[in-house]
């Protein structure tokens, strides 16, 4: 095993393979706050890429329920138990094992290998709120009954178990994006990619008899546009971006502005030690010691800095980009109450102002002669 | 290094050998007709191989789970036909996701050398050339390729890419149209395709194994009260691959799959010692 940088835990940890970082990094941030689940993502990616044979049962982008919902079933619950006890104190290093290091001698990562009926219902526990809500029950803030809608691809993560679990090599990151494929002309099916990913993001074809995954829409990212899942998002809750490690990051770069200048956006379940590169805002009313267990100890702060948002045009000028354009914002700016975006080249892609203006009009059109409505 | 001295080791003792099998020639063509019983009656007795979990690399089994194969083998001038024997509780055919297919395979080494390749895999410059065995591709070669709907009877699905369940006034897409969706089938991966039951595959070490375009050597497996009896038959000569010598001594080493255990992969029953061969002119 090879001592690696990860700096999601903030330590050195094994890999099987040398740290090698891509020249860009594929990243996706999510706002939790936002997500409706409305599964348009889900279906956008579905006609895409996964309408094929032996693609029936596949969502490489899917929006589960949490805490119930999961696909494939307790996925999440299945490799937390698997780890095992770790704990995280705050402001330090993860001093806990990650899959690498609790991998025991006959596999690459601490894993399980889901079975066929763990995939056939990505449904599961839907709209299922944590708690019971009783008659004569009314909302008082913060929640005590909870849930929220936690929207997953592949995280084309900085360290792949898929990659690392693949006997055949057969898994490969790619030096220009970082997006993380399955050679379909080398895999053979042996499904450790599926056992491995503790994110359950790689899936068995029993059409083609080899496995797949979310390619990250790099056709699309390639020339420059955000994924599908990205682009049809109608809540506007997903940017997607390249993400600079912290020692090289740029205040001016959404993903890195997001991530690490205001530390909004926390991986989910850093612990397991892969660097994930999908990246979310927590939701603020949701149980913390839960959020704490998904995104890490600076969940508190990410919530924090969300509740203070009216105090920071930066970022509400950036919260305003997301969703406003296909093409890939390399940098943004803020001035004037407006946002702009701009491409790799430096080109303007769009402008948007931070705060909508509002204008009155009479409720009759005289020069029309008709009635106006509300409708935006 | 702990790893290199491990595998230097294994080099070593793998040139320490099972017990010979003596491979007699019989009258007949053995590319045809390979498992009539009486013909086995003529073969030397089965030798008992000793099998054990693949332990060098992850993934690995957790247990050994089949320890024996007993193995006699006969040739008639141009083919030979190993027969395999070993003990599995249930027939297992990889259809279902994470199902996993009842396998057998052989492996020879490429080049005559006194000393055969690392006896995983082989090694650089040292290649083998494998004959793997699987009950699924035998229910290909029978059936056909099973089809989705196969085996998902109940699941649906509104249309696939260029296929559509009402026939239309359009033209119909052609087979690879629509398997161009496919990715497996559109980049060409062998494993992707209907097989004919045995695949040929060259290999220079772990994680290196390449299927060949051959389509020559055959395969048979019958599965009876808890045990399977395979054949596996191929060419004594591959002008491209091992050549298997009358009236000389071979090597050859056994991998055994149990799809019901999970098995597959490097997760396998392995022989850790070649186990020789002679030809015999008779």
């Amino acid at each position: 095993m090879a001592k690696v940088k990860n700096w999601q835990i903030n330590r050195e940890m094994d890999y099987p393979y040398d740290e090698n970082r891509p020249k860009k990094q594929w990243a996706i941030v999510f706002d939790l706050n936002k997500c409706i689940a409305c599964q348009t993502c889900t279906l956008a990616c579905k006609t895409t890429w996964t309408s094929g044979k032996g693609q029936e049962y596949m969502f490489w982008n899917n929006v589960e329920t949490k805490p119930y919902g999961s696909y494939p079933l307790a996925w999440d619950v299945k490799v937390l138990e698997r780890l095992g006890h770790q704990e995280w104190e705050k402001k330090k290093p993860y001093y806990g094992k990650t899959i690498f290091e609790a991998a025991e001698s006959h596999e690459r990562a601490a894993h399980f290998a889901p079975e066929d009926q763990d995939w056939m219902y990505p449904n599961h526990g839907e709209d299922d709120c944590a708690g019971q809500v009783n008659k004569g029950d009314y909302i008082s803030l913060q929640h005590d009954k909870w849930f929220f809608y936690l929207p997953r691809t592949c995280a084309h993560c900085t360290y792949p178990a898929c990659l690392a679990a693949c006997p055949r090599k057969a898994i490969y990151k790619r030096q220009e994006d970082g997006v993380v494929l399955i050679d379909q002309s080398r895999c053979k099916g042996y499904g450790e990619c599926v056992k491995a990913c503790p994110y359950k993001k790689s899936m068995y074809n029993a059409h083609s008899r080899i496995s797949e995954k979310c390619i990250g829409c790099y056709p699309f990212v390639e020339q420059g546009y955000q994924p599908r899942c990205v682009t049809n998002c109608i809540g506007k809750i997903r940017i997607m971006g390249f993400i600079n490690p912290p020692w090289k990051s740029r205040g001016s770069n959404p993903v890195d502005y997001l991530v690490h200048k205001t530390g909004l956006a926390l991986p989910y379940y850093p612990q397991l030690g892969l660097e994930p590169n999908i990246y979310y805002i927590p939701p603020i009313h949701a149980d913390r010691e839960y959020l704490t267990q998904m995104f890490g100890p600076n969940v508190d702060s990410a919530i924090e800095t969300y509740r203070k948002l009216k105090d920071d045009p930066i970022a509400q000028g950036l919260l305003v980009l997301m969703g406003s354009t296909d093409r890939i914002i390399h940098d943004f700016n803020v001035k004037n109450g407006f946002a702009y975006a701009y491409d790799e080249k430096g080109d303007e892609i769009i402008n948007v102002p931070v705060t909508e203006q509002i204008y009155s009009r009479p409720a009759f059109d005289e020069k029309y002669g008709t009635s106006r409505n509300n409708t935006p | 290094m702990k790893l290199n001295l491990f595998v230097s080791i294994l080099i070593l003792i793998s040139f320490e050998c099972n017990a010979d099998i003596d491979v007699k020639k019989i009258a007949g063509d053995l590319s045809k007709d390979y498992k009539d019983e009486t013909l086995w009656k003529m073969a030397s007795p089965d030798q008992v191989i000793n099998l054990m979990g693949q332990p060098m690399v992850a993934p690995k089994p957790k247990n050994t789970e089949t320890s024996l194969i007993n193995v006699t083998a006969v040739h008639d001038g141009k083919w030979i036909v190993f027969r395999m024997k070993w003990k599995d509780s249930e027939v297992s055919e990889s259809e279902k996701l994470a199902t996993f297919s009842d396998a057998v395979a052989l492996q020879f080494p490429i080049k005559n050398n006194e000393v055969p390749p690392p006896i995983m895999m082989g090694g650089k410059d040292d290649p083998v050339h494998l004959f793997h065995w699987k009950y699924q591709y035998q229910v290909d070669a029978k059936k056909g390729k099973k089809t989705i709907d196969q085996i998902y009877p109940n699941m649906t699905a509104d249309m696939y890419p260029m296929d559509f369940k009402q026939k239309g006034n359009f033209k119909e897409a052609s087979k690879d149209q629509k398997e161009s969706f496919v990715g497996g089938t559109a980049a060409g991966n062998p494993q992707s395709f209907p097989k004919s039951g045995v695949d040929e595959i060259f290999a220079e070490g772990f994680g290196s194994s390449a299927v060949s375009d051959s389509h020559l050597a055959q395969g048979y497996g019958e599965w009876n009260n808890g045990e399977w009896t395979a054949y596996i038959a191929r060419p004594l000569i591959y002008e491209n691959g091992s050549k298997l010598l009358i009236g000389k001594k071979s090597h050859v080493a056994f991998a055994v799959w149990q799809g019901g255990k999970k098995e597959i992969g490097a997760i396998k029953s392995l022989t850790m010692m070649w186990t020789p061969f002679n030809i015999l002119e008779k």
